[in-house]
């Protein structure tokens, strides 16, 4: 569609213009640094784990980062009486998100392959952040709407970090054996996305894979749902002429 | 263009109504002007003519057609020139227009209408380094670049200098006399004066007049003549009297009042929209 496409390009120029991409690249010079200082060569077990935090994290972010500009400026207002749709406007969002990540994985794959080792399922890698990038937009829309200015938005972040997040990186690193807790972790997004960032590196059983996809897209499908019903009620309140 | 029968919207959070039932019909090609005090529902109604408010009661229909009944592409044909900046700021003002540009399936020449406000210099600065009056300046070129049919305008001429204000202006009136629509809400009479066929006045959620200027002011006028006279000419303690003009002539009081004191000023005086502003509203204005 081509509002899609202006929406969608014109989303990238100002992540550019607005230093958006450019913090997104300083972030990955993190993760560089994070690789270079790991003592093991092959880093095929640790690349999955950056991925992980920078796909779901980077993405609430940045869709948060931008529609507080959008707020701020009153741009909003003039997006919301154009002839788009919300539909999409939460795809093209979602879209140039997807896009900031996929550069992540190029760079961060480009000096593991360089100066590292990896063998990973690089096509499995980029779909499984496709997906898990997408999940994690639609989370940042649903902070957004409800978060009154920028330090409750982060304030929401974190509270997602804290309860979804760091329980599946602890439980990776096998700092969490108590079965129950392992078996209970099954239920959150996050668990899934890990599982299937992992699965390109391999080791992840094949009924994990499914089971996490199938969570993924179905939970994705809800909650864009509720992220467009929401949108009516965002609008009316941004919206002041 | 518009036809509004008994409009009622309550905002989610509120308990009272903010809209209470008005009913009022923006013609084909007039520039229909919405007045009122601040916060009784001028930018509450204007949302729901936008399609930004849905869940009112009572019928809105543009084109005989229910408003509802409109998709996206009601707003090929509008324009709305917020009162706010609306820009990316880091962007310059012609990145701006063109982004907003590919949206729509008709363009405007937007060098022509940035060169007609004064901006086309500045076109390639961003936005952030404009100034107030630029930016509204720039809003109002934003609302016209579709080639809108019908144009939603919120102060266009908010603080902008009379020169400035003047083109604004001029625009309106060339907009409407190419056959636009126009709904005008403003708190500034003159504009109203100059630029409105028809106004509704508004007031605590219900519209308590909708006439022409014209008519408003004859009903609502009176001309009088104000005189500023000497009461002994000893001191200088002035003191004031009306008269109606009318039959001045054989006005008993006035023929005496000028013969026997020393006259300061006189003065005629029309009553004009903003003291009729005050007298249907009930409200000193307070912007
Ligand atoms: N999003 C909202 N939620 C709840 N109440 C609102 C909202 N927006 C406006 N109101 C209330 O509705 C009433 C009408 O507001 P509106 O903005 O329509 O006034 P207005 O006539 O445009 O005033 P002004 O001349 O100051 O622009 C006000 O009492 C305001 O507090
Ligand atoms: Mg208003």
């Amino acid at each position: 569609m081509n509002n899609i496409l202006v929406l969608f390009t014109g989303e990238l120029e100002r992540m550019k213009k607005y230093h958006v991409l450019g913090a997104s690249l300083v972030v990955s010079l993190i993760w560089i640094g994070v690789l270079y200082f790991t003592e093991i060569s092959d880093v095929s077990n640790i690349f999955p784990l950056l991925l992980y935090i920078d796909a779901t994290s980077m993405s609430m972010l940045m869709i948060g980062v931008t529609m507080f500009f959008e707020k701020q400026e009153g741009t909003i207002k003039t997006l919301l009486v154009s002839p788009i749709s919300k539909a999409e406007y939460i795809v093209a969002k979602a879209l140039a998100n997807i896009v900031s990540n996929i550069v992540t994985l190029f760079v961060l794959y480009l000096y593991a392959w360089f100066f590292k080792e990896i063998d990973i399922n690089l096509i499995g890698i980029f779909l499984a952040i496709v997906i898990v990038a997408f999940f994690h937009s639609l989370i940042g829309f649903m902070l957004t709407y409800y978060s009154k200015d920028f330090t409750d938005l982060l304030m929401g972040m974190m509270k997602y970090a804290f309860v979804m997040m760091v329980p599946v990186i602890l439980e990776t690193f096998g700092l969490i054996s108590n079965n129950f807790i392992q078996k209970l972790l099954y239920a959150v997004p996050t668990k899934a996305s890990m599982l299937l960032l992992q699965a390109s590196a391999g080791g992840i059983e094949a009924w994990e894979i499914y089971l996490s996809i199938a969570y993924l897209v179905i939970g994705s499908t809800l909650l864009y749902v509720i992220v467009s019903r929401k949108f009516d009620e965002f609008a009316a309140k941004e919206s002041g002429v | 263009m518009f036809k509004v029968q008994d409009l009622q919207f309550k905002y989610p959070k509120n308990k009272e109504n903010t809209i209470k039932g008005i009913s009022f019909e923006i013609k084909e090609g007039e520039i229909f002007g919405l007045l009122g005090p601040s916060g009784v529902g001028k930018s509450t109604t204007q949302k729901v003519l936008i399609k930004l408010l849905d869940q009112y009661s009572g019928e809105v229909t543009y084109k005989e057609q229910n408003l509802k009944s409109y998709g996206k592409d009601f707003y090929q044909e509008v324009g709305v020139g917020f009162e706010m900046p609306v820009h990316f700021s880091k962007l310059t003002a012609e990145e701006n227009l063109t982004f907003f540009k590919k949206l729509y399936k008709s363009n405007a020449d937007t060098d022509e209408l940035l060169m007609r406000v004064g901006l086309y210099e500045d076109r390639n600065k961003q936005v952030s380094e404009f100034s107030k009056g630029m930016k509204g300046r720039l809003n109002f070129v934003r609302a016209l670049l579709n080639n809108p049919k019908m144009l939603f305008l919120d102060e266009p001429t908010n603080g902008l200098d009379p020169k400035n204000a003047r083109i604004i202006k001029d625009m309106i009136k060339e907009f409407k006399g190419n056959g636009g629509t126009v709904l005008l809400t403003t708190h500034l009479m003159n504009d109203v004066d100059e630029l409105c066929d028809r106004v509704a006045f508004m007031v605590d959620g219900k519209i308590s007049e909708i006439d022409t200027p014209k008519n408003l002011k004859l009903k609502h006028g009176q001309k009088q003549v104000e005189i500023e006279y000497l009461e002994n000419t000893g001191n200088n303690e002035t003191k004031k009297a009306f008269f109606d003009l009318e039959e001045l002539g054989m006005n008993e009081q006035f023929l005496e009042l000028i013969r026997t004191k020393e006259i300061v000023t006189i003065h005629s005086k029309e009553t004009n929209l903003d003291d009729i502003f005050i007298k249907v509203t009930g409200v000193e204005k307070n912007e």
